[in-house]
């Protein structure tokens, strides 16, 4: 028993060091794309706090493994090791202790679900349609039909997602959500953009050949530069 | 002797037969309707349909039902063929369990070659951004054939282990349904000539899910496509039912449940989902079928102009999708269950030590199981059903990781104290242990929603799934394989060699792995012929340079391994009755193993892994009152 003390003493010292060493490796190597609207912040932290439990259960089952192997491997021996069937305690504690995790990551995850896709009564409404295999965009508002979108900084933005042919998915990475146009049904994403920049709307569910092209420019502008753009499209409508 | 005295060439002929005749069919009916004779969908669709009965017919797996409908009797023939070579009895219909497992376990490896080859391709066109050599249609058709492939493939190797292994395990002389098993068995091949088929007559582009309405306008491939699908589960339906009535009535004197082999528990669990899900992914292949041969709207909204008739709408393409997952996410349990029953299996022997927590870990498969059925809603958390109930798929699915860390701690539990051994088949359960501890690990990332908003249907998805079945399929059978080679052949495979195909393998599937959930965190989507070379800051494409890179060598490593076993099946050293020296009633009895597995009948004395316990025995065939 003693013996077994010493061997988590060491193993316990090991899981800490490899636990913050696996979330520095991943913190670098991952690179997730540029944030561009408001909704990145809690989904990024709560991408950060699963980065930091995949790091410590790595290093968990990665240490107690690779420390058996070392400690317990068979020196020429023949012999059998210990006759134990089993630890009920043991098995009792990894039973209910990830019971309290899953529960607290599911409930940050349902506040957070929740807060994404509450209504906002000040929200900006366009209409983005996907066809085989180009976007269109319309804004009810004004009237404006576009191939490329064109959204205020700092506005709510609600998308009401459509489709006549096939399911396509609105999925710009910098906005981070995501969500399916189904034919026959209207399907909603918000998100507040709160970076000006040029982005790229990628389709992200399969609908046929040129699905990999299937793609739209994104530019969100100052709000002042928006109404500009707006009323030329209200012009353009009128000639 | 004639080619025709092999059952699968006979087979073959029934099929082009079978397929011949569903068409002449379909163009009579035509003619009698007064409609132009030939129409390409209809005529495949109704010869697809012919061409796996004309299979069964010609192959000779309905022959003796066929007799008792006559009143003929059928004895069972035990041994070889009469008056032909020994070997072709792995090309014939034969009843006996360990041929059927071999059957299998073949049919499943040569399918994980052309899935394999298939994948290089597209792996290769991906290694640098733009398109090279593949057109669009083809890559997309590439990439959904490499998926359903890969799935025989992995139900073909899940039902060799179960055929070959479970019966050897229980000490029962052959499977509860002999002829019903070599039935499960023969679906199969059709089944695959389908899918082969399928991508000569326009190939299907939507991916292995083929979720419509593209799947029901996409080109005549998909029929065939559905078809042999279609096959392939009712292969899965009747082998799972034969495995549950084995294992439940044929266990020898004194194994209770909690006496079995913990493999069997695995083909349990696999087993019962597969007798009550596979359905679902039937009936949804089977409605689109419909929905294109006579234009029934199941999941068409607005209704389009089919060949035969218009279709009227009023479907709703969501609903494919429930009951699409509510088969196929289970079907991944189906797939990884046997391969984490393989690794506490085989942990005990190379550790020397008990099994720790056998109860525990035989009811985690049940438990994963029976989660598996209500956590099909987080294929679709952005597909557009009821956005509250997006939670309760969350809570349910991160459930899941229960039941599996039980599993990794307890296996833990099993190697510490031990004294580890490294033979192939052991460096192969670890290696298995170390992959599926990534698949496990980046589940939970994709199952909370908001995570999963950025990584849905994005290379990080690839990653995820690749570590999970490669963690519970791959690596397992390939440590099944190597273990019980010399109980099959007799004979012992290269040490040497199996240790660099595992050094080959291991390092190159972290790289491979690792390398797709980066470029999905960059922004790469899932399915797609060309990326972005910009993405992740223009380093994408030395990344998936470096994917690429790895995937060739897990396929040169594969390679090695079947020329490993090739060399050494006939003329390798003798391997001797118990080479690991296991407790398992399969490695008391002589290798290769006699056409009647066990001189006498089983009984139990004793616990399957009580390693390190002097004088203790598992199973003796000696009876009561010869000692």
């Amino acid at each position: 028993m003693a013996k077994n003390r010493r061997h988590f003493i060491i193993a316990t010292v090991l899981i800490v060091i490899c636990t913050l060493l696996v979330y520095w490796v991943l913190d670098t190597v991952l690179l997730k794309s540029a944030a561009a609207v408001v909704e990145a912040g809690p989904i990024d932290y709560l991408f950060d706090l699963h980065i930091w439990l995949i790091a410590f259960l790595f290093a968990l089952v990665a240490v107690f493994m690779c420390y058996a192997l070392i400690v317990f491997r068979a020196r020429g021996d023949e012999g059998d090791g210990e006759h134990i069937h089993g630890n009920g305690l043991l098995e009792i504690i990894w039973t209910v202790v990830p019971c309290f995790i899953v529960v607290y990551f599911s409930w940050i995850a349902t506040t957070m679900l929740i807060d994404l896709t509450r209504p906002n009564p000040d929200e900006y409404v366009i209409i983005a349609e996907g066809r085989q295999w180009s976007w269109l965009f319309t804004y009810p508002e004004s009237g404006a039909v576009t191939p490329d979108l064109v959204l205020p900084v700092d506005t709510p933005i609600r998308m009401d997602l459509t489709s006549d042919d096939v399911l396509h998915s609105f999925w710009v990475p910098e906005f981070r959500v995501k969500q399916d146009n189904v034919p026959g049904m209207v399907t909603h994403v918000r998100f507040t953009p709160n970076l000006i920049g040029e982005y790229v709307l990628r389709c992200a569910e399969l609908c046929g050949t040129n699905h990999s092209g299937m793609l739209a420019t994104v530019r969100v502008v100052s709000q002042e530069e928006f109404k500009l753009w707006q009323s030329e499209q209200v012009a353009l409508l009128q000639e | 002797m004639s080619l025709f005295t092999l059952g699968i060439a006979r087979g073959l002929v029934g099929q082009v037969l079978g397929m011949v005749i569903g068409m002449l069919l379909t163009c009579a009916v035509r003619i009698l309707l007064g409609w132009e004779a030939w129409a390409a969908e209809p005529a495949w669709t109704v010869g697809a349909v012919c061409s796996i009965i004309g299979f069964l017919l010609g192959v000779g797996s309905l022959d003796d039902w066929l007799k008792w409908t006559k009143g003929i009797p059928t004895p069972m023939h035990h041994g070889p063929p009469v008056d032909k070579p020994a070997w072709t009895r792995y090309f014939s219909v034969d009843y006996n369990h360990k041929v059927i497992g071999v059957q299998y376990t073949v049919w499943g490896i040569l399918l994980l070659m052309v899935g394999g080859t298939v994948a290089m391709i597209f792996r290769t066109e991906l290694a640098r951004s733009g398109l090279q050599f593949l057109g669009l249609d083809l890559y997309n058709s590439f990439i959904g054939m490499h998926g359903m492939i890969m799935i025989f493939a992995i139900l073909l190797g899940v039902g060799g282990m179960g055929n070959y292994l479970v019966p050897l395990m229980i000490g029962a002389e052959d499977m509860a349904f002999p002829r019903l098993n070599a039935l499960g068995f023969w679906f199969n091949v059709p089944g695959s000539i389908l899918l082969l088929l399928s991508l000569f007559v326009g190939g299907w582009d939507a991916g292995w899910t083929a979720y419509p309405p593209l799947s029901a306008r996409g080109p005549i491939g998909y029929q065939l496509f559905f078809l042999g699908v279609f096959a392939i589960g009712l292969s899965s339906i009747v082998g799972s039912l034969n495995l549950l009535v084995t294992i439940l009535r044929m266990r020898p004197a004194g194994m209770s449940l909690f006496r079995m082999p913990i493999f069997c528990w695995a083909v349990f669990a696999t087993s019962l989902l597969q007798l009550t899900a596979t359905q679902l992914i039937g009936t949804s292949f089977l409605m689109v079928s419909v929905q294109r041969a006579i234009g029934m709207g199941f999941f068409d909204p607005r209704g389009i102009l089919g060949e035969v008739s218009p279709m009227v709408g009023g479907g709703d393409p969501v609903l494919f999708q429930h009951l699409f997952w509510f088969y196929s996410h289970p079907a991944v349990y189906i797939f990884v269950l046997p391969g984490l029953g393989i690794v506490s299996e085989l942990l005990p022997v190379f550790s020397r030590k008990p099994l720790f927590g056998y109860k525990w870990i035989a009811l985690s498969s049940l438990a994963i199981g029976i989660v598996g059925f209500i956590v099909w809603g987080h294929h679709m958390f952005v597909s557009g059903y009821n956005d509250i109930l997006r939670i309760p798929f969350m809570y349910a699915t991160l459930l899941v990781a229960i039941p599996t860390g039980v599993k990794f701690f307890s296996w833990l539990g099993t190697i510490w104290g031990g004294k580890i051994h490294f033979d192939t088949p052991m460096l192969f359960v670890l290696g298995a242990i170390s992959v599926f501890l990534i698949g496990g690990l980046t589940g939970p990332i994709l199952a909370t929603v908001p995570t999963d908003f950025p990584l849905h249907d994005s290379y990080f998805v690839v990653g995820h799934f690749h570590a999970t079945m490669f963690g519970g399929f791959v690596f397992p059978f390939f440590a099944a394989l190597y273990y019980w080679f010399p109980k099959v052949t007799g004979r012992m495979y290269n040490e040497t060699l199996g240790k660099i195909h595992f050094f080959i393998m291991t390092p190159a599937f972290w790289v491979q792995t690792l390398g797709q959930m980066g470029v999905g965190v960059m922004g790469m989507r899932r399915r797609i012929a060309d990326y972005d070379p910009t993405l992740g800051a223009g380093q994408i494409e030395s990344w998936q340079l470096a994917v690429t890179i790895a995937g060739f060598a897990i396929a040169f490593g594969v390679m090695l391994m079947l020329w490993n076993f090739f060399q050494n099946a006939e003329v390798g050293v003798a391997a001797g009755d118990n080479p690991w020296r296991s407790r398992s009633p399969e490695w008391q009895i002589p290798s290769p193993i006699p056409e009647h597995s066990f001189p006498a009948p089983l009984r139990v004395v004793g616990e399957p892994y009580d390693y390190g316990l002097a004088d203790s025995g598992y199973v003796t065939t000696a009876s009561p009152g010869d000692d």
